[in-house]
């Protein structure tokens, strides 16, 4: 369905995408993993057609380059920030696609049923929250019925019920043959989602594997905060030795540890008699390679 | 041939939307009816719609590349602005498409608020005054339409080049300067500093839609275009009115389809 080959990007001395290559069949979902600026949205957009790249990109047998039009009309694109004519209204808004890419008029009602928006059909763009841009934006990307989805950090903003139906939306989207390419930089998605993972550091592929061998080595990472009542430097060697990088800030301590060990600082710390005045979990963005894989490519 | 009929039709929609379309036509008709009552106040004489005409003109030559430069300049810059443009051309829709369906839906969009405005206007005068001249009048407002086509398909181009709607605008409001302003001193200067050939202050002419236009405007009123001084004289004598009308003519369309030609080339070679 998607063959990508030898695909690179330079801006000036830059690279941004080097040498990205990989195959994708219908019914299969590969995530692009990597942190900011790894070059995922680049290789979305390269695709797409949206920027002029090297090498060859071509969707179910069709250069991309030099048949972009006819390309994209086999592709559904669901782009990080979704961005419409804010004084349209969703009904206008999808009917507006649909014509663009020669869907029945029919499809634009379903589109909108199919992503629940049903009941804001006359809303206007700009009265719609985050998540519902979101919903917007995917019934668009289906308008058509194309065969390659490309979602770029799709679970970016959504709460965790979106994010839920999100990943159902995917799983039922490849029971139906469609192949998804997506991004993220949360790990957390991937293995649930995935069959492959491309794991991409500073525009290189570092990782091209199945997402269960990914998922047994990538281990999830979290970002904890604590502020401790002025035992900082007691602290930091005791989270050194549960396997936590720690650097200091102020008050507080910023921890990076394996998802599943976040109890076990906590633990350490109280143990030692050490106050915790205040902390705050975040998911780390994903590392810019996990490591030799069985089965991966390095 | 689809996609370019939708990008026309929201470009009009939008148009008549915003209300920009009514309130130009109304601008329009407005400066057309108020220049009619004053001449009437004034020296009254048989001249009817020439009148009218002949002082419309120049007020035209002004506001028309205005307003088509900056709608020109605003449509790509404005999608680049909202963030739109990557949407827009994730779909099968190519960026000379888009472009055209722009252009276009702008074009169709000025010519009504013109047609519509001056043709008020004229309805409205010609109730009260003979219709003799009516044909020069009709002219006018095809040669304003003609204008604002060449000056949309530059804003065009600002407006691919442009990364933002305001530097879009600001170069659209510094070139309306050149071509508009700048452009008559900087070709009367030309005049007075060297030995021009008709020839040269002719090509001149001819590199400046609003100067091409002002001269067909003058040659539907007074073919002998001894008002123009030596570009006149050169182009009575040499060319005569037929060839004159068709040069200039082909000027006018040359300034509306190879800006655009020229920016969907750029357009194309562009990362969104």
């Amino acid at each position: 369905m998607l063959s990508v080959r030898a695909v690179s990007k330079r801006y000036g001395k830059s690279i941004v995408l080097d040498s990205a290559t990989f195959e994708l069949q219908p019914g299969e979902v590969l995530a692009t993993v990597g942190s900011n600026g790894a070059g995922k949205s680049t290789l979305i957009k390269a695709v797409i057609g949206l920027i002029r790249f090297d090498g060859d990109v071509s969707v179910d047998g069709i250069d991309v380059r030099r048949h972009g039009r006819e390309a994209r009309a086999r592709i559904g694109y669901l782009p990080q920030n979704p961005a419409f004519h804010t004084d349209l209204n969703v009904r206008e808004t999808v009917t507006f696609f649909a014509q663009l890419r020669g869907a029945a008029a029919s499809a634009t009602r379903s589109a909108v049923e199919a992503v629940g928006l049903a009941e804001h059909a006359e809303k206007q763009v700009r009265a719609l929250s985050g998540g519902m841009r979101q919903r917007l934006a995917l019934a668009i990307a289906q308008l058509g019925d194309p065969p390659l989805l490309m979602l770029d950090e799709p679970a970016t903003g959504l709460d965790v019920a979106a994010r839920l139906e999100l990943r159902q939306f995917i799983h039922e989207q490849r029971a139906l043959g469609k192949a998804i390419l997506l991004s993220t930089h949360w790990l957390d998605d991937v293995p649930s989602i995935a069959d492959r993972v491309i794991v991409l550091d500073e525009g290189r592929t570092t990782f091209d594997g199945p997402a269960a061998a990914f998922a047994t080595r990538a281990v999830a990472r979290s970002l904890l905060y604590v502020r401790l009542n002025g035992h900082s430097g007691e602290a930091i060697p005791l989270i050194q030795a549960t396997g936590g990088d720690v650097t200091r800030s102020g008050d507080w301590l910023a921890i990076t540890c394996p998802a599943n060990h976040k109890a076990h600082v906590m633990e350490t710390l109280l143990g030692a008699g050490i106050t915790i005045l205040d902390f705050r979990v975040e998911e780390a963005a994903a590392p810019s390679a996990p490591g030799p894989l069985p089965g991966g490519t390095q | 041939m689809t996609a370019v009929r939708s990008i026309l039709g929201k470009e009009l929609r939008d148009a008549v939307r915003s209300r920009w379309l009514l309130a130009f036509a109304a601008t329009f008709a407005l400066i057309a009816l108020a220049l009619a009552v004053v001449q009437e106040q004034g020296d009254v004489g048989a001249q009817g719609f020439n009148r009218t005409t002949a002082s419309l003109i120049n007020l035209c030559l002004m506001l028309v590349p205005l307003l088509a430069l900056i709608l020109g300049a605003g449509a790509i810059a404005g999608e680049r602005d909202r963030g739109t443009l990557a949407t827009l051309l994730a779909q099968p829709l190519s960026a000379t498409q888009l472009l055209i369906g722009k252009y276009l839906g702008l074009t169709i969009a000025v010519w009504m608020a013109i047609a519509l405005g001056f043709g008020m206007a004229g309805v409205l005068l010609a109730l009260v005054r003979p219709v003799a001249d009516f044909g020069h009048y009709l002219l006018f407002i095809v040669l304003s339409s003609a204008l604002a086509s060449a000056m949309l398909s530059i804003g065009m181009v600002i407006s691919v080049l442009s990364d933002g709607r305001a530097k879009a605008l600001a170069i659209a409001v510094l070139a309306w300067f050149a071509l508009v302003l700048f452009y008559d001193l900087a070709a009367i200067g030309l005049a007075l500093s060297v030995t021009s050939s008709g020839q040269s202050l002719l090509l001149t002419a001819l590199l400046n839609p609003v100067e091409s236009v002002r001269i067909l405007a003058i040659l539907s009123l007074e073919p002998d275009l001894h008002v123009l001084g030596p570009v006149g004289a050169y182009l009575h004598l040499e060319l005569g009115t037929l060839r004159s009308v068709v040069l200039l003519t082909g000027a006018v369309l040359a300034w509306a389809v190879a800006p655009l030609a020229v920016g969907a080339m750029l357009f194309r070679r562009q990362d969104v």
